[in-house]
């Protein structure tokens, strides 16, 4: 338990950190976002006081005191107040996020955690027959296709099976033509649309996973323990699942919750070029459009959605780790 | 114990280079693991081509990477291997010449990623108490953090910073996780007698630092060095590919964002999507094998042959 | 049988009934790119039913290899050139992976050297039995969870310690645990590598007793192999003598003590003496108490001093003077214990004197050394060098220190940097304290290097740590110690990683350079026999607190405390052995 309450106390304050960061970030940058911002906003039409307000609370004006402007950045944190979208006006930046959020959450959440159980299980196996093809082949191919950039296997994705063969459709979460409702219809057509992306995530990331694995237990089958397991005659594998394998998934379960950032990153650039209406493909839209408080906005989303899959991470190894308990 | 009361002082010997032969040594011995390695044999002569087309480019490719007087959106031909672009300049002497900037973008960001991680890695893994807890809450800070997420926010208020911002972006965003793994390096070192005797012989702690427990980490240093190089090449990529950069230049990245926007998809030329990723995967595994046989040296279990 | 028969004491297995027959067994490290290594050479013999054997050998001797082999546990790159392994009539070389893991069952078992790592960490002691039971089945199912809390007994340890996970218990109860897990086997045959050799002297002690124990009680045939010759002779019947690959001597543990043919057998046992007795010789040394009497010198050879001598410049000698003294960590983690690591200690170590600490692990006796020479501050107490006070010393008053006070560090493969030259090592104190540059400082390592006997000293300077030997690095770090011409030397188990044959070498070089220079030395050891041989006085550690001191010989003798008196009983001891029988 003091474990749990220590990493809480530890994601709190990082939580608390990254916000800080957020707020500063546009203040550190030369020029002003903000009148950038105002000015930009204008061109839709007059900017209300409450709007001018709201911006230059998260972007910085050049008056007024930092500590009455984090204050009220804060304030806004707390109540989800991002203020207007303009490259969007007049949608709040707020309703946005919330659109694109359950996408990115669907589509890269769930796409991760597979890529990275499979490719632990992938990894167990190439380590377990070391030297044989069962080792070499995954962890070349792992390794040769975690080198693609994320946008390049996209492309050739899109090109391949949606431009040339017609197997998938091209862009979108669903198709223009279908009505959003839970018809088994619709849920049909937005699975047929995250099929690429998922597997662009799923190719780009499996080898890291895999190579991962493979290394820790290959550190883990050399420890006396799995020695004296061999001596003790236990089943094969009983040796390689509950002995090696068993402890070598900490030290890698810790370069998950370090890797996933990599991951949230690189499924930006996948949204992008697939057009799937999530927080990528929002941020991309919103960096074109020099559209800060959305831009903002969503990077603190993207931040804290890390943070707090990190925090489960490390539950998770408080789970599994009987060493974290004392 | 035999009594020799006059020991034979060779005269022509001064004190200087005493340390030099065990440098080149362990250089040699470290070369010689990863060239034993066969993943990080290819992996060096991936490198290798890679750096010779980079550097005799103007001299190997066809044509100026900006010559536009071409035929627009042409197909592979003996006049140009892999066509043109959309507008009309040559596909493979653009790609010769983006070797450079991925080169001198993942190596510049690299080392100077790596340097940092070094810096923050060893002091960190020296302090104690208050001040390791905050190193280490900042490191942590930086590890989490999306990188390319926060890449593009910054690029995006640096209005085509070009190419020293890409790099300056990567750095900031890149030296956490060699920093880390330097730390627990050198932590595990300082816990050793020889650094301790250091301090009974004298030795100061700059010294000890960069002669005791430096050269021992110069595996886990080239092995963050080439991976920080790999994540640098990769960003670099995305970052141009996005438009964030300096569009105007020829990298591979920018080929890319330029293919797309010329929609070569729909017009079929993927030759010109294909080339400049394939280039920039290429890179990016020369790197991850070389890696392969570094690892070799820092931890003997993942040295190659058949383990059990 | 291609070793050396003697005459009186082979065992005639035959007798008995045999249950291992090694033939011309040999074992290689064949690594691609390498020269093979012949690490076991043609090694022959036979194991009766219930015998109990003992396998000794000095490190790289190849012991550890041959009890792999015999278990068909040896991993790559060593494997098995030549020869068969019979148990039980059959070639256990032939057997295919299945049969090899059901033999583990009722037939060969092993208990590894470091013990305290052979438990899976994140498993209860009480899953390791049911994973033997579940993959072997020669226990129902009703009847597993009495016969793990059975086997955890006759070890010594309660049943509670099958909820608790491994790195829940000490070092001891871990090695416990993993001989009652191979005692859950059934094993006819159990090969013991080192399994006290990671341990506690007194826990050592402890171990080493339930295992014998164990063997009568369960009946199972044994080898135990073992660096010390001291243990093997206390515990076994039958010893083998091993020697670069081969056994060089194969005979009754009596015969062994009263009649050793090979010449490596006698070598090894000149090293042993029972510190209680009332002189000591091993070869080379006479003990301190002997040489007062006689008057004369340990050795007829005299070290050379340095021609340059940076004490001249310096004040009188000095001794340490240590009062009171008290070290108190804070608590591991929170909610746990204050530790205390030494208590109230006091005592002076005159210029010249040599004195032991002496104690168990945790006695709190490396935490003084540190204590002594600055790198850590007491809690309470002070500590007194000459007219400078230790305890108040920061960084630059400290290398003024060490220029008197120097260390030699117990572990000789750490204590070098594995990047530099002995020359570079040895240049950096006598650049740093003795202010000498370029030639005279290179004459000046030259001449330390001669001091310590590695001669030719050029080669020697030129070398790298991982070409010179065990005891020759621990020469280059007592070398490094002298560079700045001390006046103490602070000894930190000086010879306790080195193979028994180099001990003596280095030894008498502390012992050497203590009567040649003058130096004082504080010796802080576990081991009794060498605290006996090169120091006057002694002081006996118990849990930070001093229990007993006075001079050598006399506590050693005629110990009056308790702990002194565990101690001694600890160290193995052939002749007592003999004298049991």
């Amino acid at each position: 338990m003091k474990y749990i309450a220590q990493k809480l106390g530890l994601f709190v304050l990082t939580l608390w950190a990254a916000v800080t960061l957020n707020f500063f970030l546009p203040r550190l940058m030369p020029g002003s976002p903000a009148d950038a911002a105002i000015a930009k906003l204008s061109q839709n039409g007059p900017v209300t006081e409450a709007t001018r307000a709201a911006i230059e609370a998260q972007l910085g004006v050049p008056t007024g005191s930092l500590w009455d402007q984090y204050l009220s950045y804060l304030h806004q944190v707390v109540t989800l107040d991002f203020g207007v979208s303009y490259t969007f006006y007049p949608q709040t930046v707020s309703s946005m996020v919330s659109t694109a959020l359950p996408y990115t959450i669907g589509l890269v959440g769930i796409v991760t955690v597979l890529a990275f159980v499979l490719g632990t299980l992938i990894g167990v196996a190439a380590a377990w027959k070391r030297g044989t093809w069962l080792d070499s082949l995954p962890t070349l191919t792992g390794s040769f296709l975690s080198t693609f950039p994320y946008f390049w296997t996209a492309l050739l994705l899109l090109f391949f099976l949606g431009y040339v063969l017609h197997w998938f459709p091209t862009t979108g979460a669903y198709a223009a033509t279908s009505t959003p409702g839970f018809t088994a219809e619709f849920i049909g057509d937005v699975l047929l649309h995250a099929i690429l992306p998922a597997l662009t995530i799923l190719i780009t990331s499996l080898g890291g996973w895999i190579i991962g694995m493979r290394n820790a237990m290959i550190n883990t089958l050399g420890d006396d323990y799995v020695t004296f397991a061999e001596a003790n005659g236990l089943r094969g594998r009983t040796v390689a699942i509950r002995y090696a394998a068993r402890n070598a998934i900490l030290p890698n379960l810790t370069g998950f919750g370090l890797a996933l950032g990599g991951v949230v990153g690189g499924s930006i650039l996948v949204e992008q070029v697939f057009g799937y209406p999530g927080i990528g493909y929002l941020l991309f839209n919103a960096v074109i459009g020099q559209d800060y408080p959305l831009m903002q906005a969503l990077f603190l989303m993207i931040t804290v959605s890390v943070l707090i899959a990190n925090f489960l991470v490390d539950i998770l190894y408080g789970v599994l780790d009987p060493r974290t308990r004392r | 114990m035999t009594s020799t009361q006059n020991v034979r002082i060779p005269s022509d010997h001064t004190g200087d280079g005493i340390a030099a032969p065990s440098r080149w040594r362990a250089v040699g011995r470290m070369v010689a693991t990863v060239w034993g390695n066969t993943k990080a044999r290819i992996g060096i002569c991936i490198l290798g081509f890679f750096v010779v087309v980079a550097v005799f480019a103007p001299v190997l490719a066809p044509y100026g990477p900006k010559d536009n007087g071409f035929e627009r959106n042409g197909a592979a031909s003996w006049a140009h291997w892999l066509g043109t672009t959309a507008a009309g300049e040559d596909v493979l002497s653009q790609l010769m010449h983006g070797a450079r900037i991925s080169l001198v973008v993942g190596f510049a960001a690299g080392i100077l990623s790596t340097i940092v991680a070094v810096l923050i890695g060893l002091s960190w893994g020296y302090l104690r108490g208050v001040a390791s807890e905050v190193v280490g809450f900042v490191v942590n800070l930086f590890l989490v953090i999306p990188g390319l997420p926060l890449m593009i926010v910054i690029a995006a208020y640096l209005q085509n910073g070009g190419i020293l911002m890409i790099i300056a972006v990567i750095v900031v965003t890149g030296w956490a996780w060699g920093a880390r793994v330097l730390r627990s390096q050198t932590q595990s070192l300082r816990g050793r007698d020889f650094v301790t005797s250091a301090q009974f012989s004298g030795d100061g702690s700059a010294r000890i630092v960069f002669r005791e427990i430096l050269p021992n980490m110069t595996s886990l240093i080239t092995g963050s060095l080439f991976g920080a190089a790999t994540a640098a090449i990769l960003a670099e990529a995305g970052l141009e590919f996005l438009g964030l950069g300096d569009s105007s230049i020829v990298s591979w990245g920018t080929m890319l964002y330029w293919a797309q926007n010329s929609n070569s998809l729909l017009t079929g030329q993927w030759l010109l999507l294909f080339a400049p990723g394939l280039c920039i995967a290429l890179l990016a595994l020369s790197l991850t094998l070389i890696n392969f046989g570094v690892d070799g040296i820092s931890n003997p279990r993942l040295r190659e042959g058949k383990g059990r | 049988m291609s070793m050396t028969t003697p005459a009186s004491g082979t065992v005639s297995a035959a007798e008995n009934d045999v249950l291992l027959d090694v033939r011309e067994l040999s074992v290689v490290y064949a690594s691609p790119g390498m020269e093979p290594v012949q690490a076991v050479d043609r090694v022959s013999f036979t194991l009766g039913r219930g015998e109990f054997v003992g396998l000794v050998g000095e490190s790289g001797s190849g012991k550890s290899t041959l009890g792999f082999a015999l278990t068909r546990l040896q991993k790559a790159p060593a494997q098995i050139s030549n020869g068969r392994i019979l148990f039980g009539g059959r070639d256990i070389r032939e057997l295919d992976a299945e049969e090899l893991r059901r033999q583990r069952q009722g037939g060969f078992a092993m208990v590894l050297q470091s013990g305290m790592n052979a438990l899976n960490p994140v498993r209860t002691i009480r899953n390791h039995f049911m994973d033997v039971f579940r993959a072997h089945g020669h226990v129902g199912a009703h009847e597993r969870a009495g016969r793990a809390a059975e086997l955890v007994q006759k070890v010594g340890l309660g049943p509670e310690v099958l909820d608790r996970y491994p790195g829940e218990l000490s070092g001891g109860m871990r090695q416990r645990v993993s001989i009652a897990i191979a005692l859950s086997l059934e094993p006819q045959l159990m090969v013991f590598d080192e399994p006290t050799t990671a341990l506690d002297v007194l826990v050592q002690h402890a171990v080493m007793d339930t295992i014998q124990a164990l063997q009568k009680s369960e009946n199972f045939t044994a080898i135990l192999i073992s660096h010390d010759l001291g243990i093997v002779l206390e515990a076994t019947e039958r010893v083998m003598v091993m020697h670069e690959g081969r056994i060089v001597e194969d005979a009754r543990s009596v015969d062994i003590l009263e009649r050793p043919q090979d010449p490596y057998t006698r070598m090894l046992l000149s090293h042993y003496a029972d510190p209680r007795a009332e002189t000591i010789s091993i070869p080379g040394f006479v003990d301190m108490g002997t040489r007062k009497r006689e008057g004369k010198a340990r050795i007829d050879v005299t070290t050379t001093r340095p021609t340059v001598s940076a004490r001249q410049a310096r004040s009188a000698d000095s001794a340490i003077v240590v009062e009171g003294v008290s070290k108190v960590y804070p608590a591991p983690r929170r909610g746990e214990e204050k530790v205390t690591a030494v208590s109230d200690v006091s005592f002076r170590l005159e210029p010249g004197e040599a004195l032991a600490l002496v104690g168990a692990s945790g006695s709190g006796k490396s935490t003084l050394a540190k204590l002594i020479t600055g790198v850590e501050k007491p809690t309470a107490g002070s500590i007194r060098f000459g007219d400078l006070d230790v305890t108040g010393l920061r960084r630059r008053a400290l290398r003024e220190l060490h220029k008197d006070v120097q260390m030699v560090f117990q572990d000789p493969y750490s204590a070098l940097n594995p990047l530099h030259t002995v020359e570079y090592t040895l240049t950096r104190p006598v650049v740093n304290y003795t202010g000498l540059r370029g030639a005279d400082a290179r004459r000046r390592v030259l001449e330390l290097l001669d001091t310590v006997g590695l001669t030719p000293v050029e080669q020697f300077a030129a070398k790298l740590p991982h070409q010179l030997s065990g005891g020759q690095r621990q020469r280059v770090v007592i070398a490094r110690a002298l560079a700045s011409d001390p006046q103490v030397l602070i000894a930190d188990e000086p010879v306790s990683m080195l193979d028994v044959s180099l001990r003596a070498g280095v030894l008498a070089l502390l012992e050497d350079l203590r009567e040649q220079w003058g130096v004082s030395m504080l010796y802080i050891t576990h081991d009794l026999l060498s605290a006996r041989l090169v120091t006057e006085n002694i002081l006996v550690l118990n849990r930070g607190r001093v229990v007993e001191r006075g001079e050598t010989a006399q506590v050693l003798r005629h110990p009056s405390d308790e702990y002194t008196v565990s101690l001694l009983d600890a160290v193995p001891n052939p002749a007592r052995a003999k004298g049991a029988r």
